[in-house]
């Protein structure tokens, strides 16, 4: 038993937030009217590339670091803390829908690129609705000779418009089953996503050429998506605590009836209220990641739990973090906006906190059955 | 720079800058697991109840097991892992524990004696308290105002080898029951107010303390009192460190109290939690209600949260890390947690709840201490943001001491403390 970070666990964080707060610069998005075409997407990628990171969650067997939960969220919290724009998010879902459903030879081909930098992954799952269980509005697969071909639509797809291949869900015969596409042979259109840190588009396929995953399909969603629920939430722990520590900061310098507006209660309580979800949430997260690094039977319910409350403690906290600051926090040049755009779009992406408390309930519901 | 990883084979990565660095042996890797169920520890101490199913408190204390984190000869010096064990075997055998029947002789006033106490108050007092023979009370609050505590006006009076106390004391749990108690008077009213402060621990029964019941809204056990002191002698030598300690030493007993606190428990740490909640809503049907469903899985998680908290301060403690804020941050989330849940299982029950009813929702057997059963919890539950701090102080204390926000004006705190009434520092 041990609920503490190592002094590894410390050092990584630590050396994340060197490199991060080296290069990420949100300066051009702060310019009016900008959109995510001027948030470096693509070159901060290639540094993360340098730094391995394509690779974190990748075993070493295909060329990855073969990182556990408990580390890819001391970087996650990083890429989160700082809005790190880059596509960190699809390639690492892409991943892990090969992870859990390619076979053997496609893990060992798909993975060893991406590791190595060279391919960038977007997983296609979620419908116009953004629903992400099959239902009307599916992609369908048909076998043609040796190959398959896919036609339809997916959207909400993290990543899709920088990726060089994409996971598609997509129905074959009736059944769920996941294939490998080429960007090129699709059509991806950015979507105006509010948060413009992050790029997310439509994806048109019509017929496109398509590799099936040859692995167990039923287990690649619950897979993956009990890693997206990580990884939002630990962005969301983290961008928590940078909402409260930013708002603290400004509460100490700002006087207003000859007092810093820190020394009103009505200020200091709020920030009080965020400390104590800060801290919640930081410790859904790592147990969060524990049960996943260790595949204990509980890392469902965890995974869904801490994405559904640090979505809404960070939703909280840059709510309240844009009060603290008045009209200036309201300001396109100010940042502020930039995490509590980042907030809302996290408790939308996969569902919203309520859809998972849903699911934790229906779990309960299982275990006492 | 470049920076790169390097995995060593079963531990997390190791960073290296630059040129390769002595990868250094580490053990504390994060661990969410709880003792092993054949952890000889807990062997140990099964095998125990199974030779004492029904232990008397001495027996108990005897054992180490009262106060099993506290040193040789009261405890066993356990870590706060062995202290984890330690209790989940005390609830399995369904026995109640002594920190849970007397949590303010064993937590607050006996750590205290531990820290402040002379050698001679210990063998005197840490026995009896740690058998139960002892039930504590804490002697704080005065009709002055609990909140701003350093206000409090009861004096004592050095007399030869005694104090002389004369005051009033207000809203002291159990002070009806206890044997004995801490008291912290007013020494010295020409200090500034927090300064002139002074604990003492006395006996209930010494002539001149009148204890006198408040019956308090629940209408059910009778929660607090209130004390009257007149030409109370106590003995210098049952003073708490020196002349003037008494704030700090109240302030460390009230830090302990809410740390205790920070428990899934629904009053003040203690009773049922969300997963009993939970069971009971599920068993009775009740969670298929939309609206019931949402809010008990909201509880649900915040309480597996605070239970994560209290698992990392304990952590923490045996790592040697200094504590994080979640001991600060527990009460304040721990207490309208409990107020929250006990309201839903309430609601649960609609109208009938309105009638005095235990059968609230269903509760596996199991010690839940005085608050075991929903009814008697939400009706108590307003207490929960008053006691032990209120809701408001806990978040001045955070925003203060945590997140380094201005303090608070106080323009009584550095004036004399019989100078405060004065016409102008009034003015002031
Ligand atoms: C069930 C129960 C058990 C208790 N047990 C004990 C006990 O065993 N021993 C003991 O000594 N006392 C005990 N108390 C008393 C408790 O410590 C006090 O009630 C508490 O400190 C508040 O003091 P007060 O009631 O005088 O309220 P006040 O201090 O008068 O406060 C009234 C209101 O003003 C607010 N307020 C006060 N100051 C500020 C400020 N600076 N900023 C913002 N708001 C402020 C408070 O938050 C509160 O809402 C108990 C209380 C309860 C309810």
């Amino acid at each position: 038993m041990n609920f503490s970070l190592s002094d590894d666990h410390e050092a990584l964080r630590a050396s994340a937030q060197n490199f991060l707060d080296k290069e990420v610069d949100l300066s051009s998005l702060l310019v009016p009217g900008a959109t995510v075409a001027k948030s470096g997407y693509d070159e901060l990628w290639e540094k993360i590339a340098g730094m391995g990171w394509p690779g974190l969650i990748i075993p070493e067997a295909y060329g990855g670091l073969g990182m556990d939960y408990i580390d890819l969220v001391m970087i996650i919290g990083e890429t989160g803390r700082t809005l790190a724009p880059a596509p960190l998010f699809g390639t690492l879902a892409g991943s892990w829908a090969i992870l859990a459903g390619g076979s053997e030879e496609q893990k060992a081909a798909l993975l060893g690129l991406v590791a190595a930098g060279e391919t960038k992954l977007a997983f296609a799952i979620a419908d116009s609705g953004g629903s992400y269980e099959p239902g009307a509005d599916e992609v369908i697969a048909n076998a043609s000779g040796g190959e398959y071909i896919l036609t339809g639509n997916r959207s909400f797809v993290v990543d899709a418009a920088a990726a060089d291949k994409i996971i598609v869900a997509a129905s074959l015969n009736g059944a769920r089953r996941y294939f490998v596409v080429d960007r090129a042979a699709v059509a991806a259109e950015l979507l105006e996503w509010r948060d413009i840190t992050r790029q997310v588009a439509s994806v048109r396929l019509e017929g496109a050429a398509a590799e099936l995953l040859e692995g167990d399909a039923a287990s690649v969603w619950p897979f993956v998506r009990n890693r997206l629920y990580l990884l939002l939430a630990a962005e969301s722990a983290a961008g928590t605590q940078a909402a409260l520590t930013d708002a603290v900061d400004y509460a100490k310098q700002r006087v207003a009836f000859g007092r810093p507006i820190g020394a009103f209660q009505a200020i200091k309580h709020q920030l009080a209220e965020i400390a104590g979800q800060a801290e919640c949430a930081g410790a859904a997260v790592q147990y969060a990641a524990w049960t996943l690094s260790v595949d204990d039977p509980r890392a469902t319910l965890a995974a869904t739990m801490a994405q559904s409350y640090a979505s809404e403690a960070y939703c909280n906290a840059t709510y309240r973090n844009i009060q603290v600051f008045g009209a200036i926090g309201f300001t396109w040049e100010m940042k502020n906006h930039l995490f509590y755009k980042r907030a809302r779009c996290n408790a939308e992406l996969l569902g919203s906190p309520r859809q998972q408390r849903e699911e934790v309930v229906s779990f309960l519901e299982r275990e006492a059955a | 720079m470049t920076i790169f990883f390097v995995r060593q084979v079963g531990k997390v990565v190791h960073l290296v800058y630059g040129k390769s660095k002595q990868l250094e042996e580490q053990d504390s890797v994060m661990d969410f697991n709880f003792p092993a169920q054949d952890d000889p520890r807990r062997i140990e101490i099964r095998e125990w109840f199974k030779n004492h199913p029904a232990p008397s408190g001495k027996q108990i204390a005897e054992r180490g097991l009262a106060a099993a984190n506290w040193p040789e000869p009261w405890g066993l010096s356990a870590d706060p892992e062995l202290m984890l064990i330690i209790e989940e075997e005390f609830a399995r055998a369904g026995v109640i524990m002594p920190a849970v029947s007397n949590p303010i002789g064993v937590n607050q006033c006996g750590q205290s004696l531990l820290t402040w106490g002379t050698e001679e108050m210990r063998q005197e007092l840490l026995p009896p308290t740690l058998s139960g023979e002892y039930l504590w009370c804490m002697l704080f609050s005065e009709p002055s105002g609990g909140s701003d505590l350093g206000a409090l006006r009861t004096i004592a009076r050095r007399d030869g080898d005694d104090f002389v106390i004369n005051g009033q004391k207000i809203w002291n749990s159990a002070a009806d029951r206890a044997q004995i108690g801490v008291v912290v008077v007013r020494t010295d009213s020409t200090a500034p107010k927090h300064k002139g402060l002074t604990q003492f621990v006395i006996d209930m029964n010494m002539p001149g303390i009148t204890v006198r019941p408040i019956a308090d809204m629940t209408g059910e056990e009778n929660e607090y009192n209130e004390v009257f002191f007149e030409d109370v002698r106590v003995p210098a030598s049952r003073m708490l460190g020196k002349e003037g300690d008494g704030w700090q030493i109240t302030m460390e007993q009230l830090q302990t109290e809410r740390q205790s606190m920070t428990k899934p428990g629904a009053v003040w740490g203690s009773g049922p939690s969300a997963r009993e909640l939970m069971n009971g809503l599920i068993q009775t049907g009740r969670i298929k209600d939309p609206l019931i469903r949402d809010e008990a899985a909201a509880l649900y998680v915040e309480g597996e949260l605070l239970r994560l908290l209290s698992m990392r301060h304990l952590s923490n403690k045996i790592n040697g890390k200094p504590a994080g804020i979640e001991g600060n941050v527990g009460k304040m989330v721990a207490s309208p947690h409990g107020q929250k849940m006990t309201d839903l299982a309430k609601r649960s029950q609609g109208v009938a709840g309105m009638v005095y009813n235990k059968d609230v929702l269903p509760l596996p057997p199991k010690h839940f201490g005085l608050f075991d059963n929903w009814d008697y919890a939400y009706w108590f539950s307003p207490a929960t943001t008053l006691g032990v701090g209120t809701q408001e102080i806990l978040k001045n204390t955070i925003a203060e001491r945590v997140l380094g926000l201005p303090r608070d004006v106080d323009p009584t705190a550095r004036v004399p403390f019989n100078e405060i009434n004065k016409p102008n520092v009034k003015a002031a």
